[in-house]
């Protein structure tokens, strides 16, 4: 019988490990990677590389935080690391042809923004899957980079101020980094405190649902795709500053990295289940990873393969260690 | 939100207590690829009213429902509130001239608290923010209200049981001052003690002037609740009956056909 009677309160602690299992997790899985690395050399935890193992993880956190959004919706970018290819390429491109780079940041934003609602329209409005939108995404963004190159790096002369996003620092800290925690607050203040992230959530929840209770379903779901174009963008243009070039080639692979970032900090591929704080605990242990197994000179081939065992490994742990039901106390049902 | 068109004064003033419907729904026609679900149907929904809406599975009921919630587009017939033609493209635009529905699914979103789920399309904003304190404090009002009781409105909507989740889904659309109520089988997952806080719901907002619409297959509800019952049967209302003049044996051989055919 379900009746409305008085329960006893169950234990707090036992909610709390019950609904943030997947963090817990993941935050305990960076923190014994930091300590494996830690002991196993005598560089990884000098402030020097901390600082660098961010400063390389700043364009991978910032397109995470939008792909968590999109994941929440139980959709899928692939086309990010091709966007980012693209951006960095035409950055350079345009700043070669002679504008100046406080014109050619905001243009890059629009173009991210413009080709992300182009993907967003395909799958809101014309019900086209995710998976498949974004595939061709990723073959076209990618095609057009080296159309626009023909495969060439091309250098950017005289930016300082560009420069100085890639390569800066404010206070000791790398300007990157800065932008990525900044785009991650922000990531996480839109997500639990405004109105467009429970939005988001509510569409990947249950999109009848949303509709019917007055949500602007469909464009919240297209809005999600201009919002990975915008942080691609971002990302594109910060590897540029860095390099000091925009390429075609640039991130290879980057869209797998960002996704599994977002997996491995316990966001749900079915939708509506996200954690901003996951994501970046997620990003930061692929990057402590990749970081790690450098320093102790083992081969840089050998990363991807630890880096996909450990994604397995940790949504393994996810599944059969942590999500489930926690009792403390009295033995019986929380 | 949009904010609903002003509600028409010559409309209050020509008839003081209720009989003129608030809703009125003529030759509704609804297909389905090739499946008929209504066929022509007459509907009146008065204020301070109950009306049951019976019949077999496919009858018609739900289809029915969905089509003055807005889910629905009929593909032929008129709709009429207060007097005045309406056409609902979407939901939001039947809720926002208050009808509103309790789905049979629930329209719930596992992932939100109950909190956000109460508030859902319609959440409460300090600046861009929302403001989860005052939701927070609403929500327990609304549910004390309905003398529903929740252990924590902070929880994920997915650790409730079916009944909780149904009362959440009542509360939803009862607590935002609805002329319209229609509910899709409410009591279907609901406990013995569940069903009759439902009923007694049903009973106070009908006091307090709403125009209730009760989808159900509890045939015992209707004489605790409804003032008139119409019966579907294939997509088509074939009775209408005020409670008063009819009996449980009438309505059932209403609904399975006997006599008609």
């Amino acid at each position: 019988m379900a009746t409305y009677t008085e329960r006893q309160a169950g234990s707090r602690l036992a909610d709390f490990i019950g609904e943030h299992a997947q963090v817990l997790s993941i935050a305990l899985f960076f923190v014994l990677c930091m300590l494996f690395f830690g002991a196993m050399t005598t560089t990884f935890l000098t402030s020097g590389n901390l600082l660098n193992v961010v400063r390389q993880a700043a364009p991978i956190l910032i397109v995470a935080v939008a792909m968590t959004l999109v994941i929440t919706t139980a959709g899928i970018d692939l086309s990010v690391g091709s966007m980012v290819a693209l951006i960095n390429a035409l950055a350079a491109i345009v700043m070669a042809s002679g504008l100046d780079w406080t014109l050619t940041l905001p243009l890059m934003l629009v173009a991210g923004a413009l080709i992300g609602g182009i993907q967003g329209w395909f799958i809101a409005y014309q019900g086209i899957p995710a998976f498949i939108v974004t595939l061709a995404g990723l073959s076209i963004l990618r095609g057009f980079a080296l159309y626009l190159t023909e495969g060439y790096s091309i250098p950017i002369r005289d930016a300082a101020g560009f420069f100085w996003l890639g390569r800066g620092e404010v206070l000791g800290f790398p300007v990157p980094a800065l932008i990525a925690i900044l785009v991650a607050v922000l990531g996480f203040v839109v997500m639990l405190r405004t109105q467009y992230g429970r939005q988001v959530i509510a569409v990947g929840s249950n999109m009848e649902a949303a509709r019917r209770v007055g949500m602007p379903a469909k464009r919240v779901l297209a809005s999600v795709y201009v919002v990975s174009g915008v942080a691609s963008a971002v990302a594109g243009m910060l590897i540029a500053a860095r390099l000091g070039s925009g390429s075609s080639n640039a991130a290879q692979g980057f869209e797998l990295q960002v996704i599994a970032a977002v997996v491995l900090g316990g966001t749900s591929l079915m939708g509506g289940k996200a954690s901003m704080l996951g994501t970046v605990l997620g990003t930061m242990t692929i990057a402590v990873i990749g970081n790690g197994l450098i320093l102790m000179h083992i081969s840089p081939f050998f990363t991807q393969i630890v880096t996909g065992t450990i994604i397995l490994v940790a949504i393994w742990m996810n599944t059969r260690l942590f999500d489930r039901q926690w009792r403390f106390g009295r033995r019986k049902s929380a | 939100m949009r904010t609903a068109p002003s509600a028409p004064e010559e409309e209050r003033g020509a008839s003081p207590l209720s009989a003129a419907p608030i809703l009125t729904l003529r030759n509704i026609h609804k297909t389905f690829g090739s499946h008929q679900a209504l066929r022509g149907v007459d509907l009146d929904i008065r204020p301070g009213e109950c009306l049951g809406l019976i019949g077999d599975n496919a009858a018609g009921k739900s289809t029915l429902s969905k089509v003055i919630s807005g889910t629905y587009i009929p593909d032929e017939g008129e709709i009429t509130m207060a007097g005045r033609p309406v056409r609902f493209a979407t939901p939001s635009e039947a809720r926002a001239l208050n009808i509103e529905m309790v789905y049979q699914d629930l329209a719930l979103c596992d992932h939100v608290d109950v909190v956000g789920n109460l508030f859902l399309g319609r959440e409460l904003k300090r600046g861009p923010f929302l403001d989860q304190k005052r939701m927070l404090a609403e929500a327990e009002r609304m549910l004390a209200a309905l003398e529903i009781r929740i252990p924590r409105l902070t929880a994920k909507v997915e650790k409730l049981s079916g009944g909780q989740r149904q009362a959440i889904a009542i509360a939803r659309a009862a607590s935002f001052e609805p002329k319209v109520l229609l509910m899709d089988e409410p009591t279907s997952a609901l406990a013995v003690a569940e069903v009759e806080a439902v009923l007694g719901l049903i009973n106070r907002v009908k006091a307090r002037g709403v125009a209730v619409v009760l989808v159900t297959h509890r045939m015992q509800d209707l004489f605790r609740v409804c003032d008139r019952v119409a019966v579907m049967y294939e997509g088509t209302k074939v009775a209408e009956r005020a409670i008063a003049d009819t009996n449980l044996q009438e309505l059932v051989d209403l609904i399975v056909g006997k006599g008609g055919h």
